[in-house]
């Protein structure tokens, strides 16, 4: 009687526990917000961050207190004496950093709002339109709430006619010989550079050819700048030019070369001109298919990552084969072994990278290189600030701008816990990190009266909106291509569908708004146009709305035939489309996987 | 007098599955790779490959996939193989001359399955969730592992089914046939999107394909086709499984197929 009754309640009891087991152990996997514990909200302006491990700039220092006051660092040290009604931020299990200093990007639409809402705090701009360069001292100047990091410039670049930085449709005064080069740097100087960028680029490690300046014009601008007080620093991609800027007395390089590895004896005889180097590891890689970035994308939460982030981080450069990523890496270790200041920069928005989020992947890439935490970090924030000059800024310390950047966990032991942010300051207020895609739309902007028409007669420059790019699965880790060109008068897409993503896409998008993804009111309009003709293939255009990361567009297929033909889409085509915010169309193909080419023209909607 | 009969009619089936319990335990060759072989290829394509070659939404999607392949086996095996194997050692026939009702023996089977299922389940979920970081709202956890182990019931029935007709020494190698194809052209190791369109057409016939479906409904990553369509054709397949091991069994009792003891030796 007593087995009886035991063996049956004892088996009763081994399934009980079983399935609360399972249950209980369900009910601890992750969900979302468990990243983002429930947290008090950030202080802002004044207020202290206590008991945190502090990267000052140079050196790690633990159980450090942090006091700010009015947008700038008031005190640092180990148990400071503070105000008792100061708000307080528990800084335990969390390292403290200077916001970080991207010493290498171009600056143009969002791209300030995207490095700062990754802690990237102050950009070092080495090419882009000087018209913003007054607004950019005003808003740097002006300690207060802002959602944009602090822009520094070289503003336009020195190049030959037809060299490398006029591709770009960016205003250029190109310099054909030495004798232009003291008003160039005087034009700059009245502009608001912040220092002298010069190309010396003839496009031989990317086995091509391009019209570079001259020995002596580089010799001469650098004279001038140093004349007129300003810091030259030089691009280059090969051993010969970085030899060559090293001895003419370039303050700086902003690349690191991958044609051949420099020799120790280079490296130390750099280290004594006092040189530094911005290797842009980032873009580097990103040529090999190596995007540090794209890794850093996928642990970053989605509502964090501005369409256009990624946008440029799945674009790729074509690369001829042959260079080696291993020689960047291997440069950036014999110059750093020398002694030689390496500021880390990403060359963001280029193809492969983005701007803010290709920080954290730079970092990695540094260390890669053999650089050891306090160096990685150094390179980030002190030593960038040191090189370029730029003032109260690279450094936690009394009287410095607040921009600061509190890490989960210990970025000693593990450099790659810099993209784990809990809280970005930026003078003193805390930043928004959510994309605007995510937030309530602003405001959109009416389409102009009458029908919207782009012809492709003067290239791809749409003449409306944002203009015509390659999309592809790319951003979502595919590996299907595309390629866009005018000719005669019609945009010709090439590319390939490939496995890699579940779902492989790639062909044009037309961003309709002045920034990718920004919508336009397209309110009555009601038919999508254009002709086309092609392989024969079925392709698809998508309609995409606002907040278009977030849903899945539209979509409607049209046939590309050997010869021209009308395609009209009633816009009522595209379910759940709404005319009156309209971001985006792409004409892509899909499956079936394999090359395609097609050819659009006069695509207009009516 | 219904109680001390309904207890020791209780006693009868809890004592069957956990003797049939004891005995998959002390039987490493079947626990060990039912147990093992998903999580590994979860591993394998969801963690380590998943990242990189397809795409950040990989380990998600393949939590999914590989759980519905976890669950696939224990069913399958323990069933089709399992059965065909304890009829021709006889060890069927020994416990049907016992007073121990049938549904007994098939009850502990399918527990059995749902015990190697969840166990499987768990494996791959805190896999993803601490491996590859895949983050689900809390309700599709819950559901999508009571939606993946509901496929115990199909595929316990085509277990039933392959057993009901094949020989012990075949049925493991039948048995894999019908497993591995079935698990690949469902799209449980690689997206069925990936697949040309006709192989596509062609998963729709496959149970495996309707169960990963709906499993990838609830995290919102299946292909668009209504949840009925994938109830019903699952709830079809599972009854003409079942008819098909009605007929098998049959045909053995009537003896076209032998039932008998120590048909080997």
């Amino acid at each position: 009687m007593n087995t009886e009754n035991r063996t049956v309640p004892r088996s009763v009891w081994v399934l009980l526990v079983a399935v609360v087991g399972f249950f209980a152990a369900l009910a601890t996997l992750p969900v979302p917000g468990d990243a983002a514990a429930p947290e008090q909200e950030a202080p802002e302006e004044s207020f202290a961050i206590v008991d945190v491990t502090l990267f000052d700039g140079e050196a790690f220092r633990r159980n450090q207190d942090v006091w700010v006051e009015d947008g700038r660092v008031r005190r640092v040290g180990a148990k400071l004496r503070l105000p008792e009604d100061l708000p307080r931020v528990d800084g335990r299990g969390h390292t403290l950093l200077p916001g970080f200093i991207d010493g290498h990007v171009h600056t143009f639409g969002g791209t300030l709002g995207d490095a700062l809402r990754f802690g990237v705090t102050s950009v070092l701009d080495q090419f882009t339109d000087s018209g913003l360069l007054a607004g950019a001292r005003t808003a740097r100047d002006d300690i207060a709430r802002t959602a944009e990091a602090d822009l520094f410039s070289a503003g336009m670049l020195a190049t030959a006619p037809g060299g490398h930085g006029t591709q770009f449709g960016l205003r250029v005064e190109p310099l054909t010989g030495p004798e232009g080069a003291a008003a160039w740097v005087r034009a700059r100087k009245a502009e608001g550079s912040d220092w002298i960028k010069i190309v010396s680029e003839d496009g031989a490690a990317y086995r091509g050819e391009i019209p570079s300046l001259e020995r002596e014009t580089i010799a001469a601008l650098i004279a001038a700048a140093h004349a007129e007080g300003l810091l030259a620093v030089v691009h280059v991609s090969d051993l010969e030019a970085a030899r060559e800027a090293v001895s003419l007395g370039a303050d700086g390089l902003v690349h690191t070369w991958f044609d051949a590895a420099l020799s120790e004896e280079d490296a130390r005889s750099f280290a004594r001109t006092g040189v530094f180097v911005v290797p842009t590891l980032s873009v580097i890689m990103g040529l090999f298919g190596d995007s540090t970035g794209l890794r850093v994308l996928d642990e970053t939460d989605e509502s964090l990552v501005s369409p256009m982030q990624r946008q440029t981080l799945s674009n790729r450069f074509e690369m001829p084969e042959g260079p080696d990523s291993e020689v960047a890496l291997e440069n950036v270790r014999r110059l750093h072994a020398a002694g030689v200041r390496i500021v880390a920069g990403t060359d963001a928005p280029n193809p492969g990278t983005a701007t803010g989020l290709s920080m954290h992947g730079e970092l990695r890439l540094l260390a890669r290189a053999g650089m050891e935490s306090h160096e990685v970090l150094a390179a980030a924030t002190s030593v960038a600030a040191d090189a370029f000059a730029v003032p109260e800024r690279g450094r936690i310390a009394e009287g410095y701008i607040a921009d600061l950047v509190l890490v989960r966990g210990d970025v000693e032991e593990d450099v790659t816990r810099t993209a784990d942010i809990v809280t970005i300051w930026k003078d003193g207020y805390p930043v928004v990190r959510e994309t605007a895609a995510t937030a309530v739309s602003p405001e959109i902007p009416p389409a102009p009266d009458g029908p919207v028409v782009v012809d492709f007669e003067d290239g791809l420059d749409s003449g409306f909106g944002f203009g015509w790019q390659v999309t592809t699965d790319a951003m979502n880790g595919g590996a299907s291509t595309a390629d866009l060109t005018v000719e005669e008068g019609a945009l010709v897409v090439r590319g390939e569908t490939r496995t890699g993503f579940a779902f492989p896409w790639a062909g044009a998008i037309w961003f309709l708004g002045d920034q990718p993804m920004q919508a336009v009111d397209f309110s009555g309009r009601s038919v999508l146009r254009f002709r086309t003709r092609g392989d024969g293939r079925s392709y698809t255009v998508m309609l995409f709305g606002a907040g278009a990361a977030a849903t899945v567009p539209p979509t409607v297929p049209f046939v590309a035939g050997p010869e021209w033909a009308v395609v009209e889409i009633p816009l009522e085509s595209f379910a759940t489309a709404d005319p009156s915010i309209i971001a985006a169309l792409a004409f892509v193909a899909q499956a079936p996987l394999g090359s395609f080419a097609f050819e659009l023209d006069d695509v207009e909607i009516r | 007098m219904t109680t001390a009969t309904l207890a020791r009619r209780g006693r009868i089936y809890v004592l069957e599955a956990r003797y049939q319990f004891l005995m998959v335990l002390r039987e490493p060759a079947f626990a060990i790779p039912t147990l093992l072989f998903p999580l590994m290829f979860y591993l394998f394509f969801g963690v380590v490959m998943g990242g990189r070659g397809f795409s950040a939404a990989a380990p998600t999607y393949m939590l999914a996939t590989y759980s519905v392949f976890g669950v696939m086996g224990p069913s399958l095996f323990g069933f089709g193989a399992g059965l065909a194997m304890e009829r021709d050692s006889g060890v069927l026939l020994l416990k049907r001359t016992t007073p121990m009702p049938a549904a007994a023996y098939l009850l502990a089977k399918v527990g059995m399955a749902f015990a190697f299922g969840a166990a499987v389940v768990l494996g791959i979920f805190l896999t993803g969730a601490h491996g590859a970081g895949v983050v689900l709202y809390r309700w599709q956890w819950f559901a999508l592992s009571g939606v993946v182990l509901a496929g115990v019931i199909p595929f316990c029935a085509l277990g039933l089914a392959v057993g009901a007709w094949s020989k012990s020494r075949a049925a493991v190698a039948i048995t894999n046939l019908v497993f591995l194809p079935m698990a690949m052209l469902s799209g449980l190791w690689i997206p069925i999107t990936m697949f040309p369109a006709a192989l596509q057409d062609f998963a729709n016939v496959l149970p495996a394909y309707h169960h990963a479906q709906l499993a990838l409904k609830v995290i919102a990553m299946d292909g668009g086709q209504a949840t009925a369509l994938h109830v019903a054709v699952l709830a079809v397949q599972s009854i003409a499984f079942l008819i098909v091991a009605a007929v098998g069994f049959r045909r053995a009792e009537s003896g076209a197929v032998s039932i008998r003891p120590g048909g080997m030796s």
